[in-house]
């Protein structure tokens, strides 16, 4: 895993600043204890004949209590040095105004939400090189998840009736992924989310067509809520997988029916869809009709 | 307590209504050790099963449920009803013993502290069959989704918990009870195994900690509702839509699951630290401080519960609080790495089982704690955490860590509580074949957590991450091979084991005094107590009598 963000590269400082002293440590451990065992093994000595009569030496002890807390005050000085590039969102500076991202974890997926009310469902995209602030939430009616793209620094839960926060500033272009990180039913393993980091201009004008399209009930929206919200329960094809197959079901292709399912739920489905929008709901029933579930 | 077997009425005789109706403290920890080694057979077959599942990379062996369900039942019972109860099983058996005691202070007691026990772990390994399948949350049943479960599993998973946890209560306070007032004339404080001196802390810590972790799971069933006849009982203790806050159960849980690391680690160092001077020959290196260093871990143990909670937003000054706090734990137990090193130093070490468990305990223990730096630094924790880097931590410390210092002890005492030796070379099979198999299992662990791999996941897409999840599957039944060989070697030890003598390692705590295994009321006598090792003062002094040279 190569970090693409300050804070993930942070991170990895810490982490290989730590390693150079465990590792020098397990390395002495586990010499000493070899050396020892083949240097003071029985040989023909009798079986229980004594070893030497050490009971303690208070000047070495010292010395192995004093020398652990040097390298632990070493190692806490280090991570106060770097938690500012951690947790500090870099300033915004001209042309690269911050971005702020909406993140809601749901049961099973995530949703973003931009700040022109553009809304997209597990895949996030994001421009290079502008530091980009989440805020981290989940419904009261939710359950807790985590925020967590390990290229893009550490993790953060999002917990119903807190708003946590995070950010990341990749500065090269590519599509980075991660998961949910905190054990949230059923489709916990399925909670996938990816960062797609793209050019500024190409970011900008995939933000204005999305929103278009959105405010029209239309559009790619449709499609990631089928996958990302409808598909891990139901199978991509709608053939059923923990939630029953619905493939064919008349309520696919009735939109009020569907509304008032996704947003209340029915019995162990939970109200995935509860705090949408009209148009969040209509891309979903444009998608629908448009490309009923085929069964699998 | 001696006489209560001569006068046992006719029907308390019999070979199974006598174990049945036991409050001999030995009898009563070779329950609990038989019982918590059927529950860690059954745990690990579960873990075994969903190896299988992620041995590769979009597998289709388990469903999602019951994927979730053996994880938390796999956890839930190797903590509670396999490493806590086999050291509970130890400390029954050996501290009377070591203080030259007839029994513990409260014999009725400690046998309700089994029975109560063994309701606790068939309440949860039942639960399969609950409606709605045994709890899917986890063991630490973190609200909203424990509460969102339905069927009855999470409630027969808080029951089992209660009942658990009435049962460590009533033994930490038999223990407690027992090491304080009844010592044999001449056990100082500063002449105690330090053994008892662990078991000290195990229950000085589970005293202070269930019952903050009973409140917490009370809440929690109280949330989920209950019904008394006419009564429906329904609190928002965790629920954010109604005002409560699910973080204050994660706040109640880690108070107590923090310690409950230690609850389990400290009796296992206690028997790494009786293992390796017998072997080695020697006095333990620094009585004092390893002595010191059990009670300095026992009191910082309650400082660092919230380094599990890196990631839910705590304020900084808070997290800085408890990474201080989490690092300082390193110092003492480093103190006991040092010190059991320095043990070995200049020794006549003698190869047997015990010492190659001890160890092995020490190689794998060191990478255990090592990681715990990580964990404990807030900042890295923010990627690590919940990752299968923190899976592969915990098996370090509690499988590599305290199940070896385990088999260490059953090794070790096995000739005291049942007269004959497990056979050593089967023993010798065991171990490295375990230590093989434990490092195949969890150190590709470490390096899929470092790549994103999080944990609790019933399936994975990313196939970059098959190889590391081969090698563990790999691993995890190479170590089922070497619990096989263990099963093998108890049953032929049963019938064919080497018969042995009061003190077959010549040992020096008075457990060995006493004949293997012990009378109903353990001493006929004891020899004078005058230091930490009163039967090598013993053989010493009975070496002078007879005119012959001490060994150098």
């Amino acid at each position: 895993m190569t970090p693409e963000s300050p804070n993930a590269e942070n991170i990895r400082n810490g982490y290989l600043f730590i390693t150079a002293f465990t590792f020098a440590i397990f390395l002495v451990v586990e010499a000493l204890l070899l050396v020892f065992i083949v240097r003071y093994r029985r040989r023909k000595r009798p079986r229980f004949e004594d070893g030497a009569d050490v009971h303690g030496a208070t000047k070495v002890e010292l010395a192995w209590t004093a020398l652990p807390v040097v390298l632990l005050f070493a190692i806490a000085a280090f991570i106060f040095v770097e938690l500012p590039g951690i947790k500090d969102i870099p300033k915004a500076t001209a042309g690269q105004e911050q971005l702020d991202i909406k993140v809601t974890g749901r049961q099973f997926y995530w949703q973003f939400e931009y700040p022109n009310g553009a809304a997209a469902i597990d895949h996030m995209r994001a421009p290079a090189g502008v530091p980009v602030r989440l805020e981290v939430v989940s419904p009261d009616s939710d359950v807790i998840h985590s925020w967590w793209i390990p290229a893009l620094g550490g993790k953060i839960d999002a917990i119903p009736g807190t708003t946590n926060e995070t950010w990341f500033k990749a500065s090269k272009t590519g599509t980075y992924s991660g998961q949910c990180a905190e054990l949230c039913g059923l489709e916990h393993a399925r909670m996938l989310a990816t960062v797609e980091v793209m050019p500024r201009e190409a970011f900008d004008a995939w933000l204005t067509q999305r929103k278009t399209e959105q405010d029209a009930g239309s559009g790619e929206l449709g499609k990631e809520e089928w996958q990302g919200v409808c598909a891990k329960c139901h199978g991509l094809g709608g053939q059923g997988g923990i939630g029953p197959r619905i493939a064919g079901a008349p309520t696919l292709v009735d939109p009020t029916a569907l509304a008032q399912l996704v947003r209340n739920g029915r019995r162990t489905m939970p109200a995935v869809g509860s705090g949408w929008t009209n148009q969040q709901i209509a891309a979903l029933a444009a998608y629908l009709k448009e490309s009923p579930p085929s069964g699998g | 307590m001696a006489v209560r077997t001569e006068t046992a009425p006719a029907w308390q005789r019999g070979k199974v209504a006598s174990w049945l109706v036991t409050t001999d403290h030995k009898r009563i920890g070779i329950l609990y050790i038989w019982s918590a080694l059927v529950f860690f057979c059954l745990a690990g077959l579960m873990a075994l099963v969903f190896r299988i599942q992620l041995s590769q990379a979009n597998a289709d062996v388990l469903s999602p449920q019951h994927y979730n369900e053996l994880i938390t039942i796999h956890g839930t019972a190797m903590i509670f009803l396999v490493v806590v109860p086999l050291l509970a099983g130890f400390a029954n058996y050996l501290v009377p013993l070591m203080i030259g005691a007839a029994d513990v202070a409260f014999p009725r007691l400690n046998a309700l502290s089994y029975w109560l026990f063994a309701l606790g772990g068939a309440i949860l390994m039942l639960s399969f069959f609950a409606a709605g399948g045994a709890g899917q949350a986890g063991w630490t049943l973190y609200p909203p989704l424990s509460e969102h479960q339905p069927g009855s599993g999470i409630d027969l998973q808080i029951l089992a918990l209660h009942a658990l946890t009435l049962s460590s209560l009533a033994g930490a306070i038999n223990f407690l009870v027992t090491i304080h007032n009844m010592r044999a004339l001449g056990m100082t404080w500063m002449r105690m195994p330090l053994f008892v001196w662990s078991i000290e802390l195990f229950a000085v810590l589970l005293m202070a900690i269930l019952p903050v972790l009973a409140a917490g799971l009370t809440l929690l069933l109280l949330d989920r509702g209950i019904s008394f006849g006419p009564w429906d009982v329904q609190t928002h203790f965790f629920d954010p839509a109604k005002g409560g806050a699910p973080l204050l159960y994660q706040h109640a849980f880690w108070f107590f699951g923090h310690p409950e690391v230690y609850v389990m680690v400290l009796p296992a160092f206690g028997i790494i630290s009786e293992v390796l001077p017998v072997f080695a020959r020697k006095p333990v290196f620094g009585y004092k401080a390893i002595a010191a260093s059990t009670v300095a871990i026992g009191f910082f143990s309650m400082l660092v519960w919230a380094h599990h909670m890196f990631t839910v937003g705590l304020p900084y000054s808070l997290q800085a609080f408890f990474m201080i706090a989490s690092m300082i734990i390193a110092v003492p137990t480093g103190i006991k790495i040092f010190n059991w090193l320095a043990t070995l130093w200049r020794g006549n070490l003698h190869f047997d089982t015990p010492l190659l468990f001890a160890l092995g305990f020490l190689s794998i223990f060191v990478i255990g704690g090592l990681t715990g730096i990580y964990l404990a630094a807030f900042p890295i924790d923010w990627q690590v955490h919940d990752s299968y880097f923190v899976v592969a931590h915990f098996h370090y410390t509690l499988f590599g860590g305290v199940m070896f210092a385990i088999f260490a002890g059953l090794f070790y005492w096995w000739p005291k509580m049942f007269g004959r030796t497990l056979s050593q070379r089967l023993g010798k099979w065991q171990f490295w074949t375990l230590f093989v198999g434990f490092n195949l299992a969890f150190f590709p662990q470490f390096l899929v957590g470092l790549e994103g791999m999080p944990r609790r996941v019933y399936t994975y897409t990313n196939e970059s991450w098959e190889g590391y999840n081969l090698a563990s599957t790999i691993g995890s039944y190479v170590m089922g091979i070497a619990i096989l060989l263990f099963v093998v070697n108890v049953f032929r030890t049963s019938r064919r084991g080497m018969r042995v003598g009061n003190d077959p390692w010549q040992a020096n705590t008075l457990e060995w005094y006493t004949t293997s295994p012990p009378p109903p009321h353990n001493f006929d006598d004891l020899p004078p107590i005058t230091s930490a090792r009163p039967l090598y003062d013993l053989r010493r002094r009975l070496r002078g009598e007879r005119g012959e040279r001490a060994p150098a």
